[in-house]
């Protein structure tokens, strides 16, 4: 992308700042909560062995309780910080979701967290109790074949949709699947208008799962029809490059070192195969996420610009495109020209510069055609 | 004992379970003058009630002749309400006289804090919540009265069991009683009789609790501590183990069939499925004692018999009567209503121990040992409809746990 442009030939200087302004502090809040959770996990790492006392469970499931509290005071350390984003939201307009319902929502959604804990948790342990130091050797690749097990299923687990029953819309979508080499997609709408006026679309699943999911905040009279084009025309075109599948291997091709580092650094615990060794493992694991992130961003962007791409050849129409960029810069607030370190940290899409560089190129290379 | 000899609001039952067929069969009928008098006597003791919170809270005491009014009042509600209930058979006098079989002694007035008497209105919710659940035929937690208080279920099986019998079971006697005994406390409570604050402890509430040996049995080693941390989360830590149980459920289903076939056959349960149905049943109780706070540490998932402070034992397979098992689950269906209203109260024991357990650390004895006999019920009637025993589940509060 190399192109570049004056924000302010397609944003109000008045918007460019508050924008600028409002994800300043989303970004530091973040920064700070990330702070929080490894003091935590930090803390936790040291002195959690002690909830061992809470349990009656036995090997696993004393490992297991103690990865759920580990996620509990990771729980506890981010509601200030994400209390602090709903209310920045809220002043903004950006989001009507009262602070109770966040916080119970927030809440409830740790079920789903602990589960999750448990389970991978019930699998390593096991798998370290039997094979001891190798357990990462077959816990890797069990756990990407379970992260691609959900990836599959994952369309049906997104709560609150229902299909797109838009004709006209219906029928530019199933003109796009074609166009993007695809059939028997799923379309549907998630209904989301009740906590948030910020418009989203995304893609679900692959192969016969594959399902492109707008949120109803796209639809009425909110987008004109040929923008919302360009939204389906962009997550087909994920679906079309297998992106979620892309999504599986960078899992695991980062999962095969992750385990075997957490099994070697938990060693002198007596290895995951005890439960002291679980609040250090979680630390671990964390902070190795947590320093990938900047690089599984930097991948993410390059799909995205594909999809871009791919949805510019498939619509034609750069300047529905541009129009969708700048609205949804302008719903959702996100600054167009963001810092670069923002970008690095945080984003796992192009800029809204870069993207309107990309869609000028996009004319000018077909007008050169 | 001590405990029970210090509470200033005692329930004295001296029933001795016979009763007479032809009352039991009339019972709500002939209780009608009593309902009626006891109407009349709540307005009356409305306005004393008033009277005597203007009174206490100047004075800081009760005073003797309002006091003497109001402790008539509920000594004589209790009365009615154990005739209503089946708890007791003789038609009670209506002026609330010391005496009847399952009567009321209430110490004489001292001296009340006078924050907790202005506040009384407000401080008596917690305590209504679980009065709703035992008592009132209302749960809090539906829009409508939902019928299915823990008294009107057990007075309900009750009056077929007398009728049939010509006696009262002990178990759903003590089971009444006990609620009777909270309900007395609330209202003494409410109306100034005493500052001290409902105990809805089972082992304390209604005198000597029968020692029994039943084929599955719980000891209760809790010692009340409750670890805030997981208290706090107590809900989402238990998913797993609801997940599991769910799984577990189903194939506990397929094999208390398989058990039901075999013990037609042979008349006695296989040893494995046995094994298996019981653990089952301790893993229900374990799971059920970690989400309602009864129990402290996280269970294990297999259904151990030790390693929990709330430890169920069962009993090896005997021989049974075939009919009574070829029947089992027509004969289980008065244990499963009453299971329901003993689940009813378990949430609301969750509901106020997690907030008591959050603030102090430690859950509420009576809290605990409601919720203890809830449990226990439960596991009984499980382990009656899987035919892990043919004992007919005790509904009745027992020693020790």
């Amino acid at each position: 992308m190399g192109r570049e442009l004056e924000p302010s030939r397609f944003f109000s200087e008045s918007f460019l700042e508050r924008s600028a302004t409002y994800e300043r502090f989303l970004q530091v809040d973040s920064l700070l909560g990330w702070i929080a959770l490894l003091v935590a996990l930090a803390i936790y790492a040291r002195h959690g062995h002690r909830l061992m006392r809470e349990s009656a469970a036995g090997r696993v499931g004393t490992g297991m309780l103690l990865g759920m509290l580990g996620f509990a005071v990771v729980w506890l350390t981010q509601v200030p910080f994400g209390l602090a984003a709903v209310w920045w939201q809220r002043r903004y307009d950006v989001s009507q979701q009262d602070y109770l319902e966040w916080a119970l929502g927030s809440f409830l959604g740790l079920g789903s967290t602990f589960l999750f804990v448990s389970v991978a948790l019930a699998i390593a342990m096991g798998l370290a109790g039997a094979l001891r130091r190798w357990w990462w050797a077959v816990a890797a690749p069990l756990f990407a074949g379970i992260a691609l097990l959900f990836t599959f299923l994952s369309p049906y687990l997104v709560p609150e949709t229902e299909p797109l029953r838009e004709r006209q819309l219906l029928a530019d979508a199933r003109a796009l699947e074609r166009e993007a080499g695809l059939s028997g997609t799923r379309l549907v709408v998630q209904d989301v208008h009740r906590y948030t006026e910020a418009p989203n679309a995304a893609a679900a699943g692959f192969g016969p799962t594959g399902t492109v999911i707008l949120w109803d905040t796209m639809l009425g009279d909110a987008f004109p029809r040929a923008e919302v084009r360009v939204a389906i025309a962009h997550e087909l075109a994920h679906l079309a490059h297998e992106d979620t599948l892309e999504w599986v291997v960078w899992l695991a091709l980062f999962l095969l070192p992750a385990t075997a580092l957490i099994a070697w650094l938990t060693r002198s615990r007596g290895g995951l195969a005890q439960p002291e060794a679980v609040p250090l493992a979680l630390l671990i694991l964390v902070v190795l996420q947590l320093l990938v992130t900047p690089l599984f961003n930097l991948g993410s962007r390059q799909l995205e610009e594909a999809a871009d791409r791919a949805a510019l050849d498939a619509t034609r129409d750069p300047a529905a495109g541009r129009a969708l960029l700048r609205r949804l810069a302008t719903t959702s607030l996100t600054d167009p020209d963001p810092p670069a370190w923002s970008q690095t940290l945080f984003a796992q899409h192009p800029t809204i510069m870069e993207r309107i560089a990309l869609s000028y190129e996009w004319e000018e290379e077909r007008d050169r055609r | 004992m001590n405990e029970m000899n210090e509470k200033p609001i005692r329930l004295t039952v001296s029933d001795d379970l016979r009763r007479s067929r032809l009352t039991v069969f009339f019972r709500l009928l002939l209780a009608i003058p009593h309902l009626l008098w006891l109407a009349l006597w709540s307005l009356a003791a409305f306005f004393a009630a008033l009277a005597n919170w203007v009174a206490t809270l100047l004075l800081g005491r009760p005073p003797d002749p309002l006091h003497r009014f109001l402790s008539r009042f509920v000594r004589y509600a209790t009365h009615v309400y154990a005739y209503v209930d089946l708890a007791a058979d003789p038609f009670p006098g209506f002026a609330g006289k010391p005496g009847y079989p399952i009567d009321l002694e209430i110490d004489p007035p001292g001296r009340q804090n006078r924050w907790s008497v202005a506040f009384r209105l407000v401080l008596v919710v917690p305590a209504l919540l679980l009065f709703a659940v035992l008592v009132f035929n209302y749960s809090p937690y539906e829009e409508e009265a939902s019928g299915v208080s823990l008294l009107g279920v057990a007075a309900f099986l009750a009056w077929f069991s007398a009728l049939a019998r010509g006696r009262m079971p002990r178990g759903l006697r003590d089971l009444i009683a006990y609620a009777i005994s909270y309900a007395a406390q609330l209202w003494a409570y409410l109306l100034l009789l005493t500052d001290r604050y409902p105990s809805s402890d089972p082992q304390t509430a209604i005198g000597p609790l029968p020692d029994r040996s039943d084929p599955v049995r719980l000891a209760n080693d809790d010692d009340l501590r409750r670890s805030r941390l997981t208290v706090f989360f107590r809900l989402p830590l238990a998913i797993p183990h609801l997940v599991w149980l769910s799984l577990w459920s189903i194939v506990a289903l397929l094999a208390a069939i398989a058990n039901w076939v075999a013990i037609l056959l042979t008349g006695v349960s296989p040893a494995p499925l046995h094994r298996f149905l019981a653990a089952y049943v301790r893993y229900q109780l374990q799971v059920g004692a970690y989400l309602y706070l009864v129990g402290n540490p996280f269970p294990g998932f297999t259904g151990a018999e030790d390693g929990y402070p709330l430890a169920l034992g069962i009993a090896g397979p005997y021989r049974e009567n075939r009919w009574t098992v070829l029947f089992r689950a027509v004969l289980a269906v008065p244990a499963l209503l009453l299971a329901s209203a003993f689940g009813a109260v378990l949430f609301t024991v969750a509901v106020l121990g997690w907030f008591a357990s959050l603030a102090t650390g430690r859950m509420p004895r009576g809290l605990r040992n409601a919720g203890a006999l809830a449990l226990r019920y439960l596991a009984q009637t499980y382990a009656y409809l899987f035919l892990v025993t043919g004992a007919y589940p005790y509904s009745g509060p027992c020693k020790s746990e």
